[in-house]
């Protein structure tokens, strides 16, 4: 489903990617993991279409970011880290605008709003301004904007981030659940929450992949018993 | 299609929740309706003064050109540096639809807003009417002047927002830029008007457009094709750093 080769991604001088290779096959859910300032949030922009690669190729379905840009964007749904939105709009307001964006049929746009506001517990807020509401409720409406188009594949930059413990607990669960039917690539550094939910992990640092593969593979090739204990251990920081 | 209606639509409603673009219709329109007075006063009284061309001293006043020289920078402003500010640029470049359409849209709501800004002055045409008629034809050619000036106005405004980050930084630029369209109209040396560089000083000041030629009731291809070509040129360098957005 998401397949990149030999990515990389120079800014000025600085290599924030470097040679990174990895695919995703459909219906799994990858942790994307690694260290601040590792290249998860570059990859992760770079593959959802908002900048280009230095070199290396990154498809999705089988449509080249770069090449055929609006195919392969239009099977993403993309939450970055800031969950940017437009404050003076109001959710059912902004849903539809961006159901209008992703060039969604009018009748169809309605049915996935309401679908998409019962699964991010967003019926209560539909009226509200964006400008009014709770970091969660910001992260809930960013997601419920990944989903609308109902895309077979998501990328989510930090979704966990801010949000309080019960808020957090239902969205592992909604992205457990969304596993089931779509493709999901997920950056968090929170590792439980990748034992958690993910089935198969992959782990950057400097740039580079470290660690790929399935929950057990990973943690059987380093021999250690925690992804933690795997995290330490390849980026190398030491008590 | 859908996709750009869609941001049309929002970008329109959006100039309607902020505050900015109240304060600029009523200062508009404050400023019109004030220089239309004047000219029904120079219409209307009795005794030798008089005026030939109405819309002349509606449009072809210098106090007209230095109020609107701030609208279309006011108008742009926002229109890309605050989505670069707030981070909603990238929701927008990682949707399914192209640069060229963002920038359309984008270009379309605030030109739209440019009209409604200009609609409610239709309303003294009848008025004028009422006094006594006035030719038609200048008065036509006059708002098609203003129409085709906005729309250069206004794509210079939006690619100096594209460029910047902080929308008090967009307008100011697009003013500075826009001085050369309208103060080269005002700086009158004793210039032979068959001189070159008269010509060109005359082939980029707006306001001497419309003094000479758009009030008067003279359409001249020069000057509309000029406004065309600016706008499409305007649009193009926006489509592009648009575009380079991507390479940083």
């Amino acid at each position: 489903m998401i397949q990149v080769k030999n990515l990389t991604k120079y800014y000025g001088d600085y290599p924030a990617v470097r040679d990174v290779s990895f695919k995703v096959e459909k219906g799994q859910i990858v942790g994307f993991l690694g260290p601040n300032g590792a290249g998860k949030s570059t990859t992760m922009r770079i593959l959802a279409g908002y900048i280009t690669a230095t070199s290396g190729t990154a498809t999705i379905d089988g449509r080249d970011v770069f090449w055929d840009p609006i195919e392969a964007r239009s099977r993403i749904g993309y939450l970055p880290e800031s969950c940017p939105l437009y404050t003076e709009m109001r959710v059912e307001e902004y849903l539809r605008f961006r159901g209008g964006l992703k060039n969604m049929a009018v009748h169809l746009c309605e049915s996935r709003l309401e679908y998409v506001l019962e699964r991010c517990w967003l019926k209560d807020v539909r009226r509200q301004l964006i400008g009014t509401l709770s970091k969660g409720y910001r992260q809930r409406v960013g997601l419920a904007d990944a989903l609308l188009a109902n895309p077979p594949v998501l990328i989510l930059d930090e979704p966990t981030v801010g949000l309080d413990p019960v808020q957090i607990r239902e969205t592992r669960k909604l992205i457990k659940e969304l596993g089931n039917q779509h493709t999901i690539l997920l950056s968090t550094h929170i590792l439980p929450e990748v034992e958690m939910t993910c089935n198969t992990v992959i782990l950057i640092h400097q740039g580079v992949v470290a660690a790929q593969g399935s929950l057990d593979e990973v943690r059987s090739a380093h021999g250690c018993n925690s992804l933690e204990e795997v995290f330490v251990k390849i980026t190398g920081i030491t008590e | 299609m859908r996709p750009t209606l869609s941001l049309i639509k929002r970008e329109f409603t959006a100039y309607f929740l902020s505050p900015i673009a109240y304060v600029v219709l009523a200062v508009f329109l404050l400023v019109t309706g004030h220089l239309f007075y004047l000219t029904l006063n120079l219409l209307t009284e009795s005794g030798p003064r008089g005026i030939e061309y109405p819309m002349q001293a509606l449009l072809g006043d210098e106090k007209f050109w230095l109020v609107y020289l701030f609208i279309p920078p006011l108008l742009t402003m926002r229109l890309f540096a605050e989505e670069r500010g707030s981070g909603t640029l990238e929701m927008l470049m990682t949707a399914p639809i192209h640069d060229w359409q963002v920038v359309i849209s984008k270009f379309i709501a605030c030109y739209l807003f440019y009209l409604v800004l200009w609609i409610p002055t239709i309303v003294y045409w009848p008025v004028l009417m009422g006094f006594g008629a006035i030719d038609p034809w200048p008065v036509f050619t006059s708002y098609l002047g203003v129409f085709l000036a906005g729309a250069m106005f206004l794509a210079l405004g939006l690619f100096v927002s594209s460029l910047v980050r902080s929308q008090m930084v967009a307008a100011l630029v697009s003013l500075i830029l826009s001085l050369f369209f309208i103060v080269a109209g005002f700086w009158r040396p004793e210039l032979d008007p068959s001189s070159l560089v008269y010509q060109i000083i005359y082939y980029v000041s707006v306001p001497m457009h419309f003094n000479r030629e758009f009030t008067r009731g003279i359409l001249s291809t020069s000057h509309v094709l000029l406004y065309l070509s600016m706008t499409v040129f305007f649009l193009f360098l926006t489509v592009r750093s648009l575009e380079s957005r991507r390479w940083k």
